[in-house]
């Protein structure tokens, strides 16, 4: 029996309440226009509650939910055994004067995790931390220039902009270098014109930037980048914020088989309690040891107990592998959709962290409609950004997403596209 | 504020509204009724381009060459200063149509003046509304294709602008679309069926709003009043160079 066409009304007069006293009524990646909710009546705008891959709206209608809360979901929503390490350390304390030793507990638990890592450091969000590794390496070398890959995110924070981003001074952003992804004689070159200057190279582990395909590095890329910072005294900063547990639970530079100096994560660390982490090299532990950094609720014990949790059960299931068969059993259902009914659907990056994208319209208009034509039955995908699979996902899930997606693929058959 | 950039924007995107007045203004196609003259500006280290009048219409092109009326200017800066009222412009060619110069075509650029700095009172006439809106559109389409293509900072958002056109209109009002082309804006003042990204806005009213900074594009999104539509990053990187907008228009 085809899906009903799931309504919003509750959503557009919340989102209406909203824009009266709050900027931009939803601001941010949540929101309809960072969101790209196209059009914006396909898509649910606040959640009631949420279990396991689901969350249902204010409207009552459910989604099998492919965004995760743009990652921090990662063995589901209200995970148990991470809610319940969370409700024993609130009973004992959280937000306090002097941190509790869950924080010992956890650090100690991400150094025998991550492969490159001899310390860990704790903020609140992933921008906190890239922040962090960024002044830590200009702090260990005395140097100014970074360097970026075009189509990168690392955060809100000037530093990570490009010029014309509202409220950037140049001043903020001239010591940073774009370069293309993959491209080593490029990179090799930069090193060489500027030598002795660059303090950081800072990447995602792939490419994984909005409306294109994802892309991974070339063979021999993270080796060769690797190299020349090793031979030029660069740091090499791998944001992980977004892949992070999703490749490999060690890390994703273990996953491509390289070290970094700094990893930062956040996302799936805590199952969505509120905690980074950045991971170093001991080299480096004195450097971000004299940095000024603090923050209110930054050594908060909740988040550190449901840190633990989660990477426990992350590794006792195997996580990323396990999302990784997911992803790719729902890659594959949906494929055969698209080509059940005449579509070029190109599913990229690794199958934990998908990207969909409809080739037979560059416009990326016909992908939108798909995309929307999905939400109106309850799938929560976006047109714009790669997705996120959660451990807790299901067989009949993935297959009732399947056959979403083949009703969605008829309506844009009816309607002539 | 880039000198270089608002000349450009002043000439091709301020003066550059002025077909469109032409077109649109029947009190403007008067003052050009029963005239046959062109216009030219050239300004040193700036741009360089003609209004042509001829028999109650008028285009723009660029450069110079085909003037009757040509004004050559000494810099940016002063070519702004004379857009701003605040210098005078002196032709070193066409002296018989100079009559054309202090009559008609400065009754027409204060009568564009009226309408791109309207009044409360003028804006309560519906017809005198929907004209001054429809000017500012055509205003802020050229505005965005001259900071894209001069403005170091809007260059650097146009560097990140894929080929394809980008259609802005707003419902049952004006469309246009700027196609891009090697990180190049160019503005083409007519509706296209063909374009690689969207941004409409659902009505006049909701136009004037946002040129006027009443309300704000990110809140109408959520609210279904702006709609987008295909390459996000044409958009998002317009967007940015819209912001920079106000800064030359203020």
């Amino acid at each position: 029996m085809a899906h009903p066409i799931l309504d919003h009304t509750k959503s557009r007069e919340q989102f209406a309440r909203a824009a009266k006293v709050i900027p931009s009524g939803v601001y941010g990646h949540l929101g309809p226009a960072e969101g790209c909710f196209i059009p914006v009546s396909a898509y649910p705008q606040f959640s009631d509650r949420a279990q396991g891959s689901y969350f249902w709206d204010i409207d009552g209608n459910r989604y099998i939910d492919y965004m995760c809360a743009y990652g921090p979901n990662i063995l589901g929503y209200n995970d148990p055994d991470v809610d319940e390490a969370a409700r024993k350390q609130r009973e004992k304390g959280d937000c306090t004067t002097a941190p509790s030793t869950v924080m010992i507990d956890f650090a100690e638990l991400l150094v025998d995790t991550v492969a490159s890592a001899d310390w860990a450091f704790f903020a609140k969000n992933g921008n906190d931390v890239t922040s962090i590794a960024v002044r830590t390496a200009r702090a260990y070398t005395h140097r100014k220039k970074l360097i970026f890959f075009k189509g990168y995110y690392h955060g809100i924070s000037p530093w990570c902009q490009k010029l014309d981003n509202a409220g950037v001074l140049e001043e903020e952003v001239w010591n940073n270098i774009y370069l293309d992804w993959n491209n080593e004689a490029q990179i090799e070159q930069t090193f060489a014109e500027h030598k002795g200057e660059i303090a950081a190279v800072i990447a995602q582990p792939y490419m994984h930037g909005n409306f294109a395909d994802n892309t991974f590095p070339k063979p021999g890329f993270w080796q060769k980048v690797r190299k020349l910072c090793d031979d030029n005294g660069t740091v090499l900063i791998i944001d992980d914020v977004r892949a992070g547990f999703r490749m490999d639970i060690a890390g994703s530079d273990h996953y491509f088989g390289f070290e970094a100096d700094l990893i930062c994560f956040c996302k799936a660390l805590a199952n969505g309690y509120n905690v980074s982490a950045l991971c170093g090299k001991d080299f480096l532990k004195n450097a971000v040891s004299g940095l000024s950094v603090t923050g209110s609720y930054w050594l908060s014990a909740v988040p550190f107990a449901a840190g633990i949790a989660c990477i426990e059960k992350m590794k006792r299931l195997n996580c990323p592998q396990l999302l990784i068969d997911k992803g790719q059993k729902l890659a594959d259902g949906l494929k055969e959709q698209s080509k059940k009914y005449g579509y070029d659907l190109h599913i990229s990056g690794i199958p934990s962290l998908f990207y969909l994208r409809l080739a037979d319209d560059p416009s990326l208009m016909l992908h939108q409609a798909w995309i929307a034509e999905c939400q109106k039955r309850g799938i929560f995908f976006t047109s714009h950004h790669n997705h996120f699979v959660n451990a807790s996902l299901t067989d009949e899930d993935i297959a009732e997403t399947v056959e979403i997606a083949g009703e969605a693929f008829a309506a844009l058959r009816e309607q002539g596209r | 504020m880039d000198q270089r950039t608002l000349a450009y924007i002043n000439l091709f995107a301020v003066l550059g509204t002025l077909p469109e007045l032409c077109r649109i203004s029947p009190e403007a196609q008067a003052y050009i009724r029963n005239q046959n003259v062109s216009v030219g500006f050239t300004v040193k280290g700036g741009p360089a381009g003609t209004l042509f009048f001829e028999h109650g219409s008028c285009r723009m092109e660029e450069g110079v060459d085909n003037c009757m009326v040509k004004i050559p200017v000494a810099s940016c800066e002063k070519f702004n200063a004379i857009i701003d009222g605040k210098a005078t412009p002196i032709p070193v060619k066409g002296f018989t149509k100079i009559g054309f110069l202090t009559g008609a075509f400065t009754k027409l650029t204060d009568l564009l003046t009226r309408y791109l700095r309207p009044s409360e009172d003028d804006l309560k006439d519906d017809r005198f509304f929907d004209t001054s809106t429809r000017l500012m559109f055509h205003l802020i389409v050229g505005a965005v294709a001259q900071i894209a293509n001069e403005d170091p900072v809007g260059q650097v958002s146009a560097s990140y602008i894929v080929d394809g056109k980008i259609r802005v209109a707003i419902a049952g009002g004006p469309a246009a679309y700027l196609q891009a082309k090697n990180h190049v804006l160019t503005p083409v003042y007519e509706d296209t069926d063909d374009y690689f990204s969207v941004m409409e806005f659902c009505d006049m009213r909701l136009a004037r709003a946002l040129f006027d900074g009443k309300v704000n594009a990110v809140t109408c999104v959520g609210t279904g009043q702006v709609r987008m539509g295909g390459m996000i990053s044409q958009i998002d990187n317009v967007n940015r160079i819209l912001d920079r907008v106000s800064m030359y228009l203020a």
